[in-house]
């Protein structure tokens, strides 16, 4: 028994090993490119491994390119945006997994719905409220529109009906207001599906392109895609920049994904997709 | 729990004013300007132009917005649409035909002459592109035309002549083979197929893609279908030129580049990055034609948005940008393009800056330049022939008839 | 009590603002101008839409091009939804074993999940292109000669396919995994001390259980392939020889290179419809097989 298990264990090893490899030679080949010299990346026959390796992509990346100024951008962007999603999308979904009112389920239809309209189509009308609202080229018109998650309160919600409502009504009689169930109750019991959101949301505005592109027109502002982009021009492509930036740029969510990987596991895993 | 809803209404509405009635003031005359010409390498000499410009004129900040190419006409149409378009934003003669049209872009003549600025500098040639019924709509900063620019180390390898303004596509072929035979790796020419190449290759050779007058498609005409032919035959017959395959993802400057490629047809703009990134020698010539010569011209202008606040700051600006022998002299020294002030100083400057050794070839081609058709669908035009020049590269349909099956499609979608 | 009750309904409101704000202002009004958008012609740059009634309808769906997308998108389809299931599956039940060092592939398998699209597309466009790219370097290895991925038009959305399952994996095998650990591991061994296989353990009790997780991805991963866009637009721009163009690239390209904004969003209106379609036979299908406590 316990040597069929061994060998059962290297097994999956083995199937694991291959898939990851397969899985993260794109990157390792990233890794590869970024330390080239202009000249090595374009060699025949292709240099796997450079034969000398150059930092003068990195060095670029920090010194000649607004790189610092777009990761404070993005840094800032994405921590407020994320925490800006978490908490109106905790409010919202507390109200549809617990109480009842007139339309609940049209109104949670309608939210369902706008999940499936892509940006494209939306962009330009959405750009024009933005402009009445005075809100472009300003970080608030990039953030502002986080405040509405489908996704994420379609998570919290399914989450917080598993919330034991003895706990909240116990609460209620003890004389709490709704601020302070929501607060000191049923946020904490949601840490786990908190923080699984707080990953997914990250990444995605951490990556987000089309927005900051269009609302951010101040080069002071930009963020990091809108730079990196800008690296793969009409004519030529400094490769290795390109790829030094987006390593250097996949760094923070690549912590954020390490730190919170338990939690972001078990918040899936704890009746919250179901 | 009535009224939920309702109430929801009320106090966003709120909220709405709340948040519109934020002000937003300016102090200084600020003005913003957007171009994608300077994405790539020429951030730098753009900055020094506008640097210049605030020197001499301290009340007006300019800030510049360089986006890819790729990017900048999302952005800027979204801004048009939105009333945010930046004071002044660069166009190129294709999409200038439609912002002029649809009344984007404000007309100068009037804004020139109030403010007494003086564009005699430029050549009448570039200015007259951008006028529309006589009246100036944009102040063009560069000219651009194609030179055929070749890896002179790989001619010396091959033990041939480098080329001269006589040569014919038949000269420039025989040096490609000669080129190609140099190893497996090793490229003779790059032209590409598409229809930016088309619509110029077939006046090489006596045909065009539209009638004189620009009312009908001539797609599938016999000069047409033979330059086809020609254009295909380099990659798929004699593959002098590389195919998708063969190009693997790499850029047609970056296999110039690389050393791997003889001879490369391209803009007047590749020279600056040539300079910094080439490590063997290299030269242009007047691009050789089939039965005449012909090549391209490019132009990009400054426009001022119709909506600006600061016309007369926008104006000065771009009249400095593009018409000032300051701003072309900075222009030269970066070797970016060729500016459309040519007095005497800045050319000796332009002729000054090396290599390429030959600049004169630039000025000789300006002889031969073609314009692309005037459509305004241009872009859905090209995307739907490049489908078909598509399939005559991948053999699925002869040169003939691609074109015409592009020929009807096109002329009854157009 | 009185009291009570219209404290709730103000505390209601003020918990939904936020959202119900959000969902009016950035995605109902739009919805509703670019709804009324596909009945004008309007080229974004200048003028007001002008109304034409139901001729961008007409026109697409006279169009050789809406039929040849809604192929394409189906291929992808046909090839992506097996694709990312299977693999995805198989992962989340490898991670479910109880192995030292797991945590570690779990982190390295998400990386592509992490890795933008540009970046992403400019090495995967080097990873299959033709002569030099890695991947028929390897496959050369085994004799095979691959196909230039991308600029054939029988592989390109073949090639599309393998690069979003490449980036997906990750995510959708952590989500399956999370349906795994979610199951009560006493029910395996009760099946074992009954003498079930392990195939017959997976079959009679880990799928039925973690239908609920399939039946959520495969929602997920349909909304998807019908949104499918960033990959298209960095990696083959919707060739070669349109065998790449789908629906959202179609309607980038209408309205930001052609500024046919009206034509785009008529297109956008038919999109949504097939979407929420798609999505309502799949809820009403869910009561067939998918198996809740």
């Amino acid at each position: 028994m316990n040597k069929k298990l061994k060998l059962e264990n290297t097994g999956v090893l083995v199937v694991l090993f291959t898939l990851t490899f397969i899985s993260i030679l794109p990157f390792l080949w990233m890794i590869s490119t970024s330390l080239k010299s202009n000249g090595a990346l374009l060699s025949i026959p292709v240099e796997w491994i450079p034969k000398t390796v150059s930092w003068a992509a990195f060095i670029k990346v920090f010194t000649r390119l607004p790189f610092i100024g777009a990761l404070a951008n993005s840094t800032f962007i994405t921590m407020t945006s994320t925490t800006i999603t978490l908490i109106s999308s905790s409010l919202a979904a507390f109200v549809f997994a617990k109480f009842e009112f007139k339309y609940k389920n049209l109104l949670f239809t309608l939210f369902l719905a706008s999940m499936m309209i892509p940006i494209q189509v939306t962009g330009i009308p959405i750009f024009i409220i933005l402009t009445k609202l005075n809100l472009t080229n300003s970080y608030l018109g990039v953030i502002f529109p986080t405040v509405f998650n489908v996704f994420a309160i379609f998570l919290l919600r399914q989450y917080m009906k598993n919330i034991s409502n003895d706990f909240i009504e116990a609460a209620f009689m003890d004389g709490a207001n709704f601020w302070q169930v929501y607060w000191k109750i049923v946020l904490p019991m949601s840490i786990v599906p908190l923080t699984t959101l707080f990953v997914i949301n990250f990444m995605n505005y951490w990556n987000d392109y089309f927005w900051p592109l269009i609302i951010l027109s101040d080069p002071n502002k930009m963020t990091l895609p809108v730079l990196l982009s800008k690296l793969n021009a009409q004519y030529t492509t400094e490769y290795n920049t390109l790829m030094a930036g987006s390593l250097v740029s996949m760094v923070p969510i690549l912590i954020v994904y390490a730190f919170a990987q338990k939690y972001f596991i078990a918040g899936i895993q704890e009746g919250g997709i179901k | 729990m009535k009224n939920l809803m309702m109430k929801c209404c009320v106090v966003l509405a709120t909220l709405v004013l709340l948040v519109a009635c934020a002000p937003a003031k300016e102090e200084n005359v600020q003005i913003k300007f957007m171009n994608y010409s300077s994405n790539g390498g020429n951030e730098d000499a753009l900055e020094a132009m506008v640097k210049a410009f605030e020197d001499q004129n301290p009340t007006i900040d300019v800030v510049i917005e360089t986006y890819g190419y790729n990017d900048y006409f999302t952005q800027l149409a979204t801004r048009v649409a939105g009333d945010q378009a930046p004071d002044v934003f660069e166009l190129n003669i294709e999409n200038f035909r439609a912002y002029a049209d649809k009344g984007a872009i404000a007309e100068l003549d009037s804004v020139l002459e109030d403010n007494d600025i003086d564009v005699s500098l430029i050549h009448p040639k570039a200015l007259s592109a951008f006028q529309i019924d006589g009246k100036q709509y944009g102040l063009p900063t560069k000219f651009s035309n194609v030179v055929l620019i070749y890896n002179k180390d790989l001619f010396d390898q091959a033990g041939i002549a480098y080329p001269t303004e006589d040569w014919t596509w038949d000269e420039e072929l025989a040096a490609a083979q000669k080129i190609r035979a140099l190893g497996d790796d090793i490229y003779g020419i790059f032209r590409p197929v598409q229809t930016w190449e088309f619509y110029k290759t077939v006046v090489q050779n006596g045909g065009a893609m539209m009638n004189a007058d620009q009312s009908e498609f001539t797609l599938n005409s016999a000069e047409n279908i033979e330059a086809l032919s020609m254009m295909v035959d380099r990659i798929n017959v004699s593959n002098v030129t590389p195919t998708t395959e063969q190009m693997s993802g790499i850029g047609d400057w970056d296999l110039f580049i690389s050393g791997r490629l003889g001879m490369i047809v391209t803009g007047i703009w590749a020279f600056g990055k040539f300079t910094t990134d080439c490590t063997f020698d290299w030269d242009i010539a007047v691009e050789p034609g089939i039965e005449e010569h012909a090549t391209h011209f490019f132009s990009d202008a400054l426009v001022v948005s119709a909506d600006s606040a600061e016309k007369d700051a926008a104006a000065l600006f771009s009249a400095f940008i593009a018409g000032s022998e300051e701003s072309a002299k900075l222009r030269v020294e970066a070797n970016w393009d060729l500016p459309v002030v040519l007095s005497e100083d800045v050319i000796a400057d332009y002729m000054a800056v090396t290599p390429p050794a030959n600049k004169q070839a630039v000025f000789d081609s300006l002889d031969y330049l073609v314009m692309p058709p005037s459509l305004e669908k241009f872009s859905a035009v090209a995307d739907d022939l490049q489908v078909y020049l598509s399939k005559a590269i991948s053999g699925e349909l002869t040169a003939k008839e691609a074109l015409d099956q592009a020929q009807a499609t096109i002329s009854a979608k157009y | 009590m009185r009291n009570m009750q219209k404290q709730t309904k103000i505390f209601l409101i003020l918990f939904l603002v936020p959202s119900v704000f959000g969902f009016i202002v950035f995605s109902l009004i739009p919805m509703i101008s670019a709804f009324y958008l596909s009945f004008t012609s309007w080229d974004v740059i200048g003028g007001a839409p002008e109304w034409i009634g139901m001729k961008n309808y007409i026109d697409i769906f006279r169009s050789e091009e809406f039929y040849r997308v809604m192929r394409n998108t189906l291929k992808f389809i046909t090839f992506y939804i097996p694709s990312i299931m299977v693999s995805s599956l198989l992962v989340a039940l490898l991670f479910d074993r109880k192995i030292k060092g797991m945590g570690m592939f779990r982190v390295l398998l998400f990386i592509p999940v992490l890795t933008s699209w540009i970046a992403g597309a400019i090495i995967w466009r080097s990873v299959l292109s033709g002569q030099y790219g890695l991947m028929n370097n390897l496959l050369a290895l085994f004799s095979i000669k691959g196909p230039a991925w991308l600029t054939d038009p029988d592989w390109a959305m073949i090639a599309v396919v393998m690069v979003s399952v490449w980036k997906d994996l990750g995510f959708f095998s952590l989500i399956l995994f999370g349906g795994l650990r979610g199951i009560d591991k006493t029910l395996y061994e009760a099946a074992k001390i009954d003498g079930a296989t392990s195939f017959q353990v997976l079959r009679r009790i880990t799928i039925p259980l973690l239908t609920p997780t399939i039946f959520f991805v495969l929602v997920t991963t349909i909304i998807n392939s019908f949104q499918l866009f960033p990959q298209v637009m960095v990696m083959t721009g919707g060739g070669p020889d349109g065998a790449t163009q789908v629906m959202v690239e179609r309607i980038y390209t209408y309205g930001f290179r052609y500024f046919e904004m009206g034509y785009a969003a008529a297109m956008a209106v038919i999109l949504l419809l097939i979407i929420v379609i798609v999505t309502i036979v799949q809820m009403r299908l869910q009561k067939k097989w998918v198996f809740y406590e």
